[in-house]
């Protein structure tokens, strides 16, 4: 996995180790900045990237910074989630595993033209001044609006707001059940909230996992803030449920994904009794209990940095990634010969969706 | 019928590679190394036009010798002004039409329609044809009443009218939108047989609004704001976490779309435009931006548009969409008239800014011509490419390749799927492969098949 500091710093010695090309003209004695990354990222990155015309994903140019093992495939992501590296999206704390707070993403530092095209608008605007067009208005009067909750759990209700997870059952069946099922497990082709299935795919044909509040959210305040601003479906923020209402129903799903409220002496969860009054307090222990939130990473993309070749190319960039042209797959074929498309979401074999359920 | 309709096509070319050409010496140096003016340069050779040599590709072929008849629009009046006071297509062109795929999705509100790429010409999409994604329907905003407040993280709240807004400098750029989605249904193997569903996703329009930096600095932005969550006044309500650095780069708090107001399914009155973002970022009917020092963590950027890899990780916060291309004709919807000469095109753009090289395969990516470009060539908006091909009629596999400003080369398939696998629902920005099949006397109809590696 990709989520803790260990894994990262163990594959960063193992890329050091393997030396560093730096192909690259003008990148001087092409030391790094030495400090957190012991040697293995050029720390001029934007001269390299300014002498190169702006290309700053040409795979030369990211081979002079990181280096030509950096650069590729699953090897070369390792290396971009530390937050040092020019290519990182990963800011210092994201990539903690286990309770990572809020974690953040960032636009790289080698995306240069971004940053400098922020700070010509923006921090270097030293002469800007308001033209006065808009009405000044009191933060207080946002109230109703503002009713947003952060990752942090900003802007939760008072902890005195709640009702029992059974009460929170209850009205989970009156308005939600129709649509999600009366355990979460979906209906009508909308969003189960709570089946329990492995992300992990090792085969190609193997059906795309249910991605679900238990294993797949990695933030439980983010399942109220939700639920609280859209839900019901016909109509969002219902005062007839209320907060009360909506953090009693955050509490039945919670439940019925197994989610834990801490763990005992030994090690074993503690779950979530019905008769347990469920409020932000509950809510933000919770959080920490997201079986998924470790395996989440900030966006890494792009990690194919191909040349852009022109003739008699090398297999892999050809056909089927072997040289085979032949090779192709093509729509499930009827009887006669004639392609037929989506036919298991047609037939109704297959719920509506993507590769996953619901949009 | 054949020949009208390469003339037709021959016709057009001229008349746009002229565009491209005018374009290219207004300067935009980015094109420098991909446009090849073949004609220009036999010209400069001193070679006069001969009329005779001209029309020798006709030589041997059937004339037409039955009189041409007038037909009823000669021989009667059409319909006056004000028939249409807001102007509609031909009837003829009803089949181009935004549409989506009933089984994607289990309501109407919470679903998607697909633009008809493959009847598209240029890089500008009309309104009426503008994708359409919702997460909770569409809603019909008095503008009057409609507000936009930017709070939070400030020194001074403010609250704007639509007027107010309007007030303010203006900026008019020509972007794509397009939902991470696009193409989403591809990532296990081929299932749609247009490029209307394969690409269908997006669109580009000329947007006009407030620099979104402007209104931002309006209100003080504090030093230690770090995030904007901007939030829409529909029943979804979305919401998204947009870095200071992206939201200061180029976003438009966008109030028009091809010259007119936006239309409903687009954000009217009032929608943030994120050039080169995923659209889901671009929040419709905006109302409020709070200004923040953490992101929201909400459920758009965890429990939907992260990306579930092979090894059961996710990536999150996946902004830039990848350069991307496709060949739009011929492609699926289109059928091959024998074999001769085509002309080739397609759309290419990219989220980290312009185009500058599309190539063209014809044998499964082995070897590669270089496209050149019809339209001009923008930032982070598509770019119409075109690329002559003289076919024998046998079997090809056609691919188009962008590579952008920053020297990313789009991808085969092959190498996006064992990275990401095929669960990943979003991005999946490489290359797709139309097949077309031999031509053997016509026997399989000149058939273009869209297949996957």
């Amino acid at each position: 996995m990709f989520n803790t500091k260990q894994t990262l710093l163990a594959s960063a010695v193992a890329m050091a180790a393997t030396g560093t090309a730096f192909a690259m003209s003008g990148s001087g004695d092409g030391s790094a900045n030495g400090e957190k990354i012991d040697g293995k990222y050029a720390a001029n990155y934007a001269e390299i990237i300014k002498e190169n015309n702006g290309e700053y994903l040409d795979p030369k140019v990211i081979e002079a910074i990181l280096g030509e093992d950096a650069t590729y495939g699953r090897t070369g992501l390792m290396a971009k989630l530390d937050p040092a590296n020019p290519y990182s999206f990963e800011v210092d704390d994201s990539i903690d595993g286990g309770n990572h707070g809020n974690a953040q993403c960032k636009v790289p530092a080698a995306f240069t033209e971004v940053h400098e095209e922020a700070a010509k608008n923006y921090t270097n605007d030293a002469d800007f001044k308001a033209y006065g067009f808009g009405k000044p208005i009191a933060e207080e009067a946002t109230k109703v609006w503002n009713i947003t909750v952060d990752g942090d759990g900003n802007n939760l209700p008072d902890p005195s707001v709640g009702m029992t997870v059974e009460e929170g059952g209850e009205l989970y069946v009156q308005f939600c059940g129709m649509c999600h099922g009366d355990f979460g497990e979906g209906a009508k082709g909308y969003l189960p909230l709570a089946v329990d299935g492995n992300l992990v795919t090792s085969d190609f044909d193997d059906s795309s996992p249910m991605k679900t509040v238990g294993n797949y959210w990695p933030y439980a305040v983010t399942l109220f803030d939700y639920i609280r601003r859209t839900m019901p479906f016909w109509t969002p923020n219902m005062p007839a449920i209320g907060d009360a209402g909506y953090m009693g129903m955050t509490g039945y799903i919670m439940q019925s994904n197994y989610i834990p409220v801490g763990f005992d002496d030994d090690g074993n969860p503690i779950e979530l009794d019905y008769d347990t009054v469920y409020n932000s307090e509950l809510l933000m222990k919770q959080n920490k209990y997201m079986k998924n939130q470790g395996n989440f990473f900030c966006d890494h993309r792009p990690v194919i940095h191909n040349e852009r070749c022109m003739s008699d190319c090398p297999d892999y960039m050809v056909g089927d990634g072997k040289g085979n042209i032949q090779n192709f797959e093509q729509a499930r074929l009827l009887p006669d010969g004639t392609p037929q498309y989506n036919v298991p979401e047609r037939m109704h074999e297959d719920p509506p969706g993507v590769g996953h359920a619901g949009m | 019928m054949t020949d009208k309709i390469v003339e037709k096509v021959a016709v057009q070319t001229d008349e746009s590679r002229d565009q491209g050409r005018r374009a290219f010496l207004k300067g935009s140096a980015a094109v420098a190394g991909g446009v090849l003016f073949t004609k220009a340069a036999s010209a400069a050779e001193g070679g006069q036009y001969d009329p005779k040599k001209a029309v020798s590709t006709y030589a041997g072929k059937e004339e037409m010798t039955e009189v041409l008849q007038d037909g009823a629009a000669r021989k009667s009046l059409g319909f006056g002004v004000r028939k249409y006071p807001y102007g509609m297509p031909s009837p003829y062109e009803k089949e181009v039409q935004r549409r989506t795929l009933e089984w994607l999705t289990p309501d109407a509100m919470a679903s998607i329609t697909m633009t008809p790429l493959q009847s598209l010409h240029g890089i500008i999409t009309p309104n009426g044809l503008h994708f359409e994604r919702f997460h909770g329907g569409v809603p019909t905003i008095d503008p009057a009443e409609h507000r936009l407040v930017i709070h939070g993280l400030v020194e001074r709240p403010l609250i704007f009218t639509m007027d107010d807004l309007k007030r303010f400098p203006s900026v008019s750029r020509i972007h794509f939108a397009e939902c991470p989605a696009n193409g989403a249904m591809e990532w296990k193997g081929v299932q749609l047989d247009s490029v209307q569903w394969t690409h269908g996703m997006m669109s580009c329009v000329e947007w006009t609004g407030v620099r979104l930096s402007d209104l931002l600095k309006e209100a003080g932005i504090k030093p230690e704001a770090k995030w904007l969550i901007p939030e829409g006044a529909d029943a979804a309500a979305l919401t998204r976490s947009i870095p200071m650095d992206i939201a200061m780069d180029d976003c438009i708090i966008a109030y028009a779309q091809n010259g007119e107001a936006l239309r409903r399914e687009q954000g009217y009155p009032i929608r943030l435009v994120v050039p080169g973002c995923e659209a889901n970022m671009w929040v419709k009917y905006l109302r409020r931006i709070q200004v923040h020092d953490v992101p929201a963590q909400h459920r758009e950027e965890t429990s939907k548009y992260t990306e579930l890899m092979p090894d059961g990780t996710a990536q999150r916060f996946s902004w830039y969409m990848e350069a991307n291309s496709v060949i739009t004709y011929p492609s699926p919807d289109f059928k091959m008239q024998g074999p001769g000469k085509y002309f080739v095109r397609g759309l290419a753009w990219s989220g980290r800014g312009k185009v500058k090289h599309v190539d063209v395969s014809f044998d499964g990516g082995r070897n590669w011509k270089e496209a050149h470009f019809t339209s001009a060539v923008l930032d982070k908006a598509w770019t119409r490419f075109e690329v002559e091909w003289d076919w024998d009629g046998s079997e090809a596999f056609m691919m188009s390749r962008v590579t952008d400003e920053t020297g990313y080369v789009q991808p085969p398939m092959p190498q996006m799927r064992e990275l990401e696998g095929t669960n990943n629902v979003y991005h999946r920005t490489a290359m797709v492969t139309w097949r077309v099949h031999p031509w053997e006397d016509g026997k399989n109809g000149g058939m273009i098949e869209n297949v996957q590696y």
